[in-house]
């Protein structure tokens, strides 16, 4: 018995073992079977994030049928992690680089050392290098989402559902009460969000009231526990949640849930999330989440990949060629975001 | 009479020592009903207790490790990697997204099974890794608990799932994690029978023996005929099953899953465990001081959002709460001796 024990765990740890090595002897021989190809070194700041892996694989499908290989590197949210990868990408000599960057204060750096190698460098979907630091370089650019429009379909959204029902405002006090959950301190998007939103409603002319900002790493659970014991706390005051995602939205949705809201159209509180995940649409499609918005990862990845197509083929990036708005210096591209509501839950498809 | 005040002293200074967490956690519950006294209620103490759930199973599985004189820094990818197997077999047939196109609803019984057996097999590779080839436990659960994140990755990324967050739970599965019996919640009746389990294997059984005699000197467990392979490999393997447990239950609480669910909880269970008296050494542990050590921080970050505290600041807190028990709970055996 004690032998079969051993020898299974051996095979197990063997076949894992073996299995390691195949993927990396496969991927030493396509680099070697393409000496003439054209790399992309691509530094994304987190393979775990639900919306990073939907735009990588968006990126691989695009670059299934083109001719450009992806080199991907994960910085694991690390700021000196993203460097080092940077680092070995251009010791690699790619000839593309594109970076998902968690550290705007590399930027200068890191459009330097692309100057340096003369290759382009392209700013994903994170905070803009300023326009004197883009404009060094005739081959450094930025896409991203407009990240505050997420904030202001949130903030849009609120305003509406309080104008409509004069029930929201549901201790009486004429304002907004609202709680606010955080994604990450200092990460952009998390900011944008959180920032907008409020100005938004503040905007169209209501009074806002923050009950509370809770830091919920973008994870359901902890917002689920936090948000349980807000209402615990202060379960007449919650007019509105604003949550930075849609994970922290559900988690929100279900610590309601758990004490007694969503029961019938008296108990409803609005709950508004951003990136329309599946789950988040199904919400949306049952009635408890209110809204969210579409930072289109498919079309963030295909575009991403066609810049560097242009790019390879020498050709200029502008609205015409790429499809997409182009800012009129010629390096910053904004992708919109969509407002997803009951009323087109089909727009989230992707 | 000098004597006998002195020795009433000392009395009095060894019982702060000796139950210094319980202090410190009634403090804690004191101040925070002072400011606000709805906190003594039992919406909070259900709350807490919910929440709590999942984080003791975590941690009595971290703390058979600890009493080894293990280390398991995996715990918590295994918790994501359970919750993401059990969510993507507990869909229901009617999901529009589901991970399994074209499946049948399956007895829950179903998910529950192969995630434990997964966290078995797991843990049990931990154990073979430590205990027969030698590898530093804090070394080899580290590459443990990369290996499953990877794994959990590729297979939260199967098409059509493509890391989308799971959801659409069969109403058994997410009643399993939300529901309750007589205003107890399921999964706080789970937690409790795993630690009335816990506590019957380390305190009643031989084995339970065994395992403290290894973790407090494993060349003496050794010489009076300790198999040690066989202690490691329990320890281990009983650890990879409740982390699965605990994964499970987190999915079908907060009635979702994504492959980043659980992260950091291995440091949340050694922290609790550590608080709660297990020592780092080996050797030391017990259920009722873990149960108090998970729950201290529980009401920690319930209580200080309850009151309003910034995020920030809770963990300013937690961080001085831990550094303050071991040093309470270090001078409770030097006194001793």
């Amino acid at each position: 018995m004690k032998k079969l024990l051993s020898l299974s765990l051996a095979l197990l740890l063997a076949f894992t073992m073996t299995a390691c090595g195949d993927a990396s002897a496969s991927e030493e021989a396509g680099k070697a079977g393409a000496e003439e190809q054209l790399v992309a070194g691509m530094v994304w700041y987190n393979f775990g994030d639900t919306f990073i892996t939907a735009t990588r694989n968006a990126v691989s499908d695009a670059a299934e049928g083109g001719n450009i290989k992806i080199d991907a590197a994960d910085s694991q949210v690390d700021i000196s992690t993203q460097t080092n990868n940077i680092n070995n990408l251009l010791t690699k000599d790619v000839d593309f680089l594109t970076i998902n960057n968690i550290n705007p204060a590399g930027a200068p750096e890191y459009i330097a050392k692309a100057k340096e190698k003369d290759i382009p460098v392209i700013f994903v979907n994170c905070d803009s290098p300023s326009d004197e630091d883009l404009n060094s370089y005739d081959k450094a650019f930025h896409i991203s989402s407009a990240a505050e429009q997420s904030g202001y379909i949130q903030g849009d959204l609120a305003s509406q559902y309080w104008n409509e029902n004069p029930a929201a405002d549901r201790n009486g006090n004429g304002k907004m009460d609202y709680i606010m959950l955080v994604g990450m301190q200092g990460n952009y998007d998390s900011k944008m969000r959180t920032e907008k939103s409020v100005e938004r409603v503040i905007e169209n002319g209501i009074e806002v009231n923050l009950i509370q900002e809770a830091l919920c790493n973008w994870q359901r659970a902890e917002a689920q526990n936090q948000v349980a014991s807000i209402i615990a706390a202060r379960r007449d005051d919650i007019d509105v949640i604003f949550a930075n995602n849609d994970d922290m939205a559900l988690g929100a949705i279900e610590a309601l849930k758990a004490s007694g809201f969503f029961a019938d159209e008296d108990s409803y509180i609005p709950v508004l999330g951003v990136d329309a995940t599946k789950v988040g649409v199904e919400a949306i499609k049952e009635g408890t989440l209110m809204g969210s918005s579409l930072n289109n990862p498919v079309i963030l990845g295909s575009t991403v990949y066609k810049m560097i197509e242009l790019l390879s083929e020498g050709k200029e990036i502008t609205t015409e060629t790429l499809g997409r708005t182009v800012s009129e210096d010629g390096n910053h591209i904004w992708l919109d975001y969509v407002q997803i509501t009951a009323e087109n839950t089909e727009d989230a498809e992707y | 009479m000098v004597q006998s005040t002195g020795v009433k002293k000392k009395f009095n200074k060894q019982f702060f020592l000796n139950n210094g967490l319980y202090v410190v956690m009634l403090a804690l519950i004191a101040v925070i009903a002072f400011i606000s006294p709805k906190f003594l209620s039992l919406v909070v103490l259900r709350d807490i207790l919910m929440q709590s759930s999942t984080r003791i199973i975590v941690a009595l599985g971290c703390m058979f490790i600890l009493i080894a004189a293990g280390a398991d820094l995996s715990g918590g990818r295994m918790v994501g990697f359970a919750a993401v197997v059990s969510g993507s077999l507990a869909q229901a047939s009617t999901y529009s997204n589901p991970f399994f196109v074209n499946h049948a609803d399956l007895p829950i019984l179903v998910p529950v099974l192969v995630s434990v057996v997964v966290g078995l097999i797991i843990g049990m590779m931990n154990g073979y890794i430590v205990a027969k080839l030698d590898v530093p436990a804090f070394i080899a659960t580290l590459g443990t608990s990369m290996f499953i994140y990877g794994l959990n990755s590729l297979y939260f990324n199967l098409p059509p799932n493509n890391s989308q967050p799971l959801g659409g739970y069969q109403k058994a599965f997410t009643e399993l994690g939300a529901g309750s019996i007589a205003g107890i919640p399921f999964i706080t009746l789970i937690a409790l029978g795993c630690m009335v389990f816990v506590f019957i294997l380390l305190n009643k059984t031989c084995l339970g023996k065994e395992i403290y005699a290894v973790g407090g000197n494993e060349e003496a467990a050794k010489f009076s005929g300790i198999n040690i392979f066989k202690i490691q490999m329990f320890v281990y393997s009983m650890a990879g099953v409740l982390y699965a447990l605990a994964g499970v239950l987190e999915a079908a609480r907060t009635g979702s899953a994504t492959s980043n669910y659980g992260a950091g909880y291995e440091l949340d269970a050694i922290a609790s465990c550590i608080v709660g008296g297990c020592s780092i050494t080996g050797g030391v542990g017990t259920v009722q001081g873990v149960f108090v050590g998970v729950l201290i921080f529980n009401v920690i970050s319930y209580g200080l959002t309850f009151i309003g505290v910034s995020s920030y600041w809770q963990n300013v807190v937690k961080g001085i709460i831990i550094v303050a028990a071991v040093a309470i709970d270090v001078r409770k055996y030097r006194t001793k001796s």
